[in-house]
């Protein structure tokens, strides 16, 4: 397989055929009244995988998650964790644990005691469970806070507390509703690589849900992307980024530009595309087509060149400078071309003061190669 | 620039004058805020605290056969002086000294505590009911908790002597269902007396364990059971302990007005049972010894203050 992305995955038995996967949802449905929030979904998750469940709100990925801790039942399929069918299994017995999205830190409770409360259930001899809770609170930095109650900690560490609280009992499997969901932008981007570090140092399961995709995109092995109910594409997040399956997963995924064409000429791998947007596209791709066929052209931002002047070749694209906005590492462009549409174009600012001067309502110039894009029949 | 600097002074201009036109200035305000907040303080000046020292006044009197039947009394401001000079604690001395004072406020008080325990095993149970209920089933719940106010309290308490009179209708229904061969004897006991306390009692203790059980965060019992709590467990570690604000609030709500309690003895108790406000009554009407009746009342009041006092200082401190 061709490498998408940067990253060179070592850790994928998603890839071996022999691996056994140690989480299966079979055949799942969940029926809310006429509602089917989770809809005839299978989906297999791997020994120590970093898992997220991706979708708009409502799109069932809480509800499967749920299904997992035992707060939810199926309607119909099944849920396998290492073997064993959990159905009928109460949430109490079940070897996973859960960080909730509001904490749900018990606010009666130090610190020490919300940590300590599924180890005593446990039954765990008390020095045992004190050398526990010191050796968590360790491992999410916050050994001087054992006393304090929930209400005299920040976001950020109320958060710590919860991670330190699912992980104490040491589960089969963590699951993750909305981790990093209420906390600023700053902390969360911080406290995503010390989640894939934590994970990555435990070898615990992790199935986190977010709605955020490039908090699935950081931490992530593999992302499963929801739509109603159904998982539209299981990937790891290059190949969720750089090879959608459908206009749905390019369009829910980052930032994208999107033409619809006709297939004018097929040869070799090499496609003609006849857009609304100017002349033909010559793409590379290895999608079978065939003449006259509707496709849809996806092109990412950063794919794009843009100048200020005329430019020779292939795939030009010509319009005016709609919109302009400075991001700091990025300028993101909107060109709007003959034909209405709106072009989105990211420059990476890869020096300090830039070549190029463009302001709103000039001439601009875009050009993509022919394996920048992807062509999409779905 | 120039148009938008024009705009700006116009804009001072104008804005004196509409300011004092449509809005009420910093003072008015204050002072409507101070008045807002003075009503009710000034009714429980002039309603509880002038009448509980003129109580507390008649309280440190003499009985007299008089009208009023005590002395001294104020009669003039020149008298004020040699007045105070009369005042003493006799008739404290005098409670303190009568067993039977000190068996009615025992009596009371384990009455209403007893009857408080009753109240509270019954209120939990329909409290945590309510607030487990679909949100459409919980307002007409609440509203049937809270029915029985439409009715006199009298009335209600006139009731339960019908019930619970030997043929009343629980000895009929008892008889004809062969549970007994004999009438029970209910009414003129203290059973009576609990029964009627926690009747009437149950939504001062519903109603607050309700309110702390309903706002409690659902995701904390999800999370005791995540945590391997099974259901009693997690009522025990967490519903529970979260609920105590409520739970006290009732408790208190239902134990002061009980301590004090005088229709429900009188009616349904008989006259063996003694309480604290039927001694007050009997001092009062029977004895026309306004003094004595008066230092009962006083001592009632600061044996259920002070306890409550000391329990607020102690809550404010931890937290």
């Amino acid at each position: 397989m061709k490498s998408l992305g940067s990253i060179r995955n070592d850790f994928a038995p998603w890839r071996e055929p022999q691996a056994q996967p140690f989480i299966r949802f079979e055949a799942i449905t969940k029926r809310f009244g006429q509602f089917n929030a989770v809809d005839d979904l299978s989906l297999s998750i791997f020994k120590g995988e970093f898992f997220a469940l991706l979708g708009a709100s409502g799109c069932g990925k809480s509800t499967l998650l749920r299904m997992l801790a035992g707060f939810e039942t199926p309607t119909s399929g099944r849920v396998i964790l290492d073997g064993d069918d959990l159905a009928g299994i109460p949430p109490y017995r079940r070897p996973v644990n859960m960080m909730f999205q509001s904490y749900a830190l018990f606010p009666h409770m130090s610190v020490a005691k919300n940590i300590a409360f599924g180890l005593k259930r446990e039954g765990m001899p008390k020095g045992e469970i004190a050398a526990r809770v010191e050796q968590v609170l360790k491992l999410v930095k916050l050994q001087d806070y054992a006393r304090r109650r929930p209400d005299q900690l920040s976001g950020g560490q109320r958060q710590r507390v919860a991670l330190a609280r699912s992980l104490a009992k040491r589960p089969k499997v963590l699951l993750l509703d909305e981790p990093l969901g209420a906390l600023d932008k700053k902390l969360r981007e911080e406290t995503q690589f010390e989640l894939t570090d934590l994970q990555y140092e435990l070898g615990t399961t992790f199935i986190m849900v977010t709605h955020d995709q490039e908090e699935a995109m950081t931490m992530a092995d593999r992302i499963a992307v929801m739509d109603k109910g159904r998982i539209v594409q299981v990937a790891t997040p290059a190949e969720i980024y750089e090879a959608p399956k459908s206009r749905f997963v390019a369009d829910f995924v980052g930032d994208v530009n999107l033409f619809d064409g006709t297939v004018q000429a097929v040869d070799r791998g090499r496609i003609t595309l006849q857009t609304s947007a100017g002349s033909p596209f010559t793409v590379t791709s290895d999608v079978a087509v065939s003449n006259g066929q509707a496709v849809t052209f996806v092109l990412r931002p950063e794919k794009l060149r843009i100048a200020a002047e005329p430019l020779s070749g292939a795939n030009v694209l010509e319009g005016e400078v709609w919109d302009i906005a400075y991001v700091g590492p990025v300028t993101s462009f909107h060109i709007r071309l003959a034909n209405g549409a709106v072009v989105k174009v990211a420059m990476i600012n890869a020096t300090r003061e830039s070549p190029l001067q463009l302001t709103w309502h000039d001439r601009a110039w875009l050009q993509f190669d022919e394996d920048a894009g992807l062509v999409l029949t779905a | 620039m120039a148009r938008s600097a024009r705009e700006a002074s116009g804009e001072t201009q104008t804005r004196p004058a509409r300011k004092t036109i449509s809005q009420p200035g910093p003072d008015t305000r204050g002072w409507f805020r101070r008045i807002v907040i003075g009503v009710p303080f000034f009714w429980l000046f002039a309603l509880f605290l002038v009448p509980f020292l003129i109580v507390f006044k008649i309280s440190l009197s003499e009985v007299v056969t008089a009208m009023p039947p005590y002395q001294p009394t104020f009669g003039s401001i020149a008298g004020w002086w040699s007045a105070l000079k009369e005042f003493s604690f006799d008739n404290y001395r005098w409670i303190a000294g009568d067993p039977l004072y000190f068996n009615s406020y025992v009596l009371s008080l384990g009455i209403a505590a007893a009857s408080t325990v009753l109240t509270l095993l019954l209120a939990y149970p329909l409290a945590y009911g309510i607030s487990k209920a679909s949100p459409a089933w919980r307002t007409s719940l609440v509203m049937l908790v809270i029915l029985p106010f439409w009715t006199s309290f009298l009335i209600r308490v006139y009731a339960w002597i019908a019930i619970l009179k030997p043929e009343g209708l629980l000895n009929q229904l008892l008889l004809w269902l062969r549970v007994i061969d004999q009438p029970l004897v209910i009414l003129n006991t203290p059973t009576a007396i609990f029964i009627g306390i926690v009747y009437s009692y149950l939504p001062f203790m519903i109603l607050p364990i309700y309110a702390s059980l309903e706002r409690m965060d659902q995701s904390l019992i999800e999370a005791a059971a995540d945590l391997g709590a099974t259901p009693f467990k997690t009522f025990w570690t967490v519903t529970f302990p979260l609920s105590l604000p409520g739970v006290i609030a009732g408790c208190f709500l239902v134990f002061i007005p009980a301590t004090g309690e005088f229709v429900i003895p009188d009616l349904l108790g008989g006259s063996r049972t003694l309480m604290i406000g039927k001694t007050v009554w009997l001092e009062f009407f029977t004895n026309r010894d306004w003094p004595v009746a008066s230092a009962v009342t006083v001592v009632l009041v600061i044996i259920l203050v002070l306890p409550i006092v000391l329990f607020q200082r102690v809550q404010a401190r931890a937290q």
